[in-house]
């Protein structure tokens, strides 16, 4: 008889998030209890739920694992790359004028915000965390402006202000966290 | 004579437990407690899976896998645990167990925690009710 198992992606997803000396231990915790309990118990939707729930976990604990600088830029990334996500998606079901250009610059900010998160799980490499500053740079520099533009326009947008703030919150706790070395060791 | 002897040992008594719930403070948690309890509790059967669930079951609550192996991960650095590595098994994907047992600190810590949480009790009389 064929296992159940979680969703490769989901396990790929969990083996990513965890330190080299836990990945094949806790990754075999949970498939066995996934196995052994949650999909004869659950049924396999529920139980993939519930190890995604799992996994999510150590997204938070991984973050929290250093400094509190750490953990709010992890969740700012996450918050910025669905805002960029949404940005992107609502340029292209509304198609203004330019909205080639706009959407190139929200799948730039989301490609910086999952930078900014592989950053965080992995120890970047100098030439990444240039390039990951570079990026905060050019976000910081975006939020500044889309903040000082919404307020000199005819109509102000409350999103706007929003995202613009997590742009320059991003940036800079981006700097902090790379300059001042707070970037997570391989274990 | 006998009563400053008697003196001097309430003092020490004092002392040691003041001492003991400080170190109890720096040390362990509530949810360090249950985790390190649920390792002792298993025994030679501790590894991550068991002591998730007797977690659970002693918090009486969904506890995510996260917070328990960070928990685990700090006992250990602070000596209270220490884990060693056995093969896995075909259930698991082969992947290796780590299994971890209470060291000698980790024992004296939940004793302590035990003996100040009593130590701060005493004398009410649970359940509270309010002084107002």
């Amino acid at each position: 008889m064929t296992r159940q198992s979680p969703p490769r992606w989901l396990e790929h997803a969990l083996i990513f998030l965890l330190s080299p000396r836990d990945r094949e231990t806790i990754a075999g915790d949970l498939l066995e209890e996934y196995r052994e309990e949650q999909a004869p118990r659950l049924g396999a939707l529920r139980a993939n739920l519930w190890y995604l729930r799992q996994s999510i976990s150590f997204l938070s604990i991984r973050s929290t694992g250093g400094p509190p600088v750490k953990a709010a830029l992890t969740w700012v990334s996450v918050a910025t790359a669905l805002a960029g996500i949404w940005l992107a998606v609502m340029e292209n079901i509304l198609k203004h004028a330019g909205y080639g250009a706009r959407t190139a610059v929200a799948a730039s900010i989301v490609a910086e915000a999952l930078g900014t998160l592989v950053f965080l799980m992995l120890d970047g490499r100098f030439v990444f965390r240039l390039i990951i500053l570079a990026g905060a740079a050019a976000l910081g520099a975006l939020g500044i402006s889309a903040i000082a533009r919404n307020f000199t326009r005819e109509h102000f947008e409350g999103f706007v202000l929003i995202v613009g703030c997590l742009l320059i919150a991003q940036a800079a706790m981006t700097f902090a966290v790379v300059l001042r070395g707070h970037h997570p060791k391989a274990v | 004579m006998p009563c400053r002897q008697g003196l001097n040992l309430r003092l020490d008594t004092v002392r040691t437990i003041a001492y003991n719930v400080d170190i109890v403070a720096e040390l362990l948690g509530a949810f360090e407690q249950a985790v390190l309890l649920a390792v002792w509790k298993l025994a030679e059967d501790a590894y991550g899976r068991g002591i998730l669930r007797g977690v659970q079951s002693a918090l009486d609550r969904e506890v995510t896998a996260g917070a328990v192996y960070a928990t685990l991960d700090r006992l250990e650095q602070k000596n209270l645990i220490a884990s060693r590595l056995e093969e896995g098994t075909p259930v698991r994907g082969g992947r290796v167990r780590r299994y971890y047992r209470v060291t000698g600190v980790g024992v004296k810590a939940l004793n302590e925690s035990k003996a100040a949480l009593e130590q701060m009790w005493r004398g009410a009389r649970w359940p509270l009710e309010s002084n107002a």
